[in-house]
């Protein structure tokens, strides 16, 4: 058995800031390939939400990393990683589901920079400074998983990226997703 | 940019909507073709101590939802964990309705 642990946005995409959202409410596509994959689904709570409204701007890592916000994501992740550890006990393959490019959820990739701040004049397309490394709550999440977070594959979808290619990155979780239903076979 | 394409619609949902069992309808997919965005509630079996933390993440994110005017509702209002949300978001003094019809 696989379970998947997504990123609360890919099944609802209200928790977007406003003009990030990639469709209305449930990603269909990513839907479509978890169910073709026979996973099970579990969704993880969306740290911004919580935190900062729906009214909230686009963020880097920078303007979220506070000890406030990571008490939040730390608040917000041990029940996941609890439900994690209890589905790796029973025996099944787990992977968890980020958005890469999320100052949060990112997984490969986040958004940082020092310079963000001030009056929200920043746009948020090709100049979204895009880095390398997790978003705050994947980083609390794989924390607190210690040595479990060996047996989890961790991945993003790229829906906060500029260059986000549907095809491409469905296809990168597929093969996750995939993989880990055939290693959970052996 | 690429405008505001939130639905403003939240369904809160049991378990067995994201994980049906095996000849069950997919009402995930159904509310996804609504354009319905999805809450989930905690699966059942979980202990108790674990069922409460995630279910106040649930209520902290629908408070958010509430607050600013989105349409939230029970998919399912006589599933034992949805009333139990309903009795803490009821304590934070925020009530959400039932029934999602598209």
């Amino acid at each position: 058995m696989v379970v998947c642990y997504l990123a609360h946005c890919l099944l609802n995409a209200n928790a977007k800031v406003d003009e990030g959202a990639r469709c209305a409410g449930i990603s269909v596509p990513v839907l479509r390939m978890l169910r073709e994959r026979g996973a099970t689904i579990r969704q993880m709570p969306c740290p911004e939400l919580a935190f900062g409204g729906t009214r909230r701007f686009w963020a880097v890592r920078e303007q979220y990393d506070t000890p406030a916000y990571r008490a939040h994501c730390r608040r917000l992740a041990e029940p996941v990683a609890a439900q994690v550890r209890a589905d790796l006990a029973a025996g099944a393959r787990v992977v968890i589901i980020g958005i890469d490019g999320s100052p949060s959820m990112g997984v490969e990739l986040t958004a940082a920079d020092d310079t963000w701040g001030g009056r929200p004049d920043k746009p948020h397309d090709e100049d979204y400074p895009v880095t390398p490394g997790a978003g705050l709550f994947i980083e609390t999440l794989r924390g607190l998983l210690g040595e479990s977070v060996k047996a989890v594959h961790a991945v993003g979808i790229g829906q906060d990226l500029f260059d986000y290619d549907e095809e491409r990155e469905l296809a990168k979780l597929g093969r996750v997703v995939a993989g880990e239903a055939e290693r959970g076979a052996r | 940019m690429r405008g505001d394409g939130r639905s403003r619609r939240v369904a809160v949902v049991p378990d067995a909507y994201l994980n049906p069992a095996a000849g069950a309808p997919d009402r995930l997919a159904e509310l996804a073709g609504a354009g319905w965005g999805v809450v989930a509630l905690p699966q059942p079996g979980l202990a108790p101590d674990l069922e409460k933390a995630a279910l106040a993440a649930v209520a902290d994110q629908l408070a958010a939802f509430l607050d600013d005017g989105y349409e939230v509702a029970l998919a399912e209002p006589d599933d034992p964990a949805a009333q139990r949300l309903d009795e803490l978001l009821a304590a934070a003094g925020r009530r959400i309705g039932a029934g999602v019809a598209p």
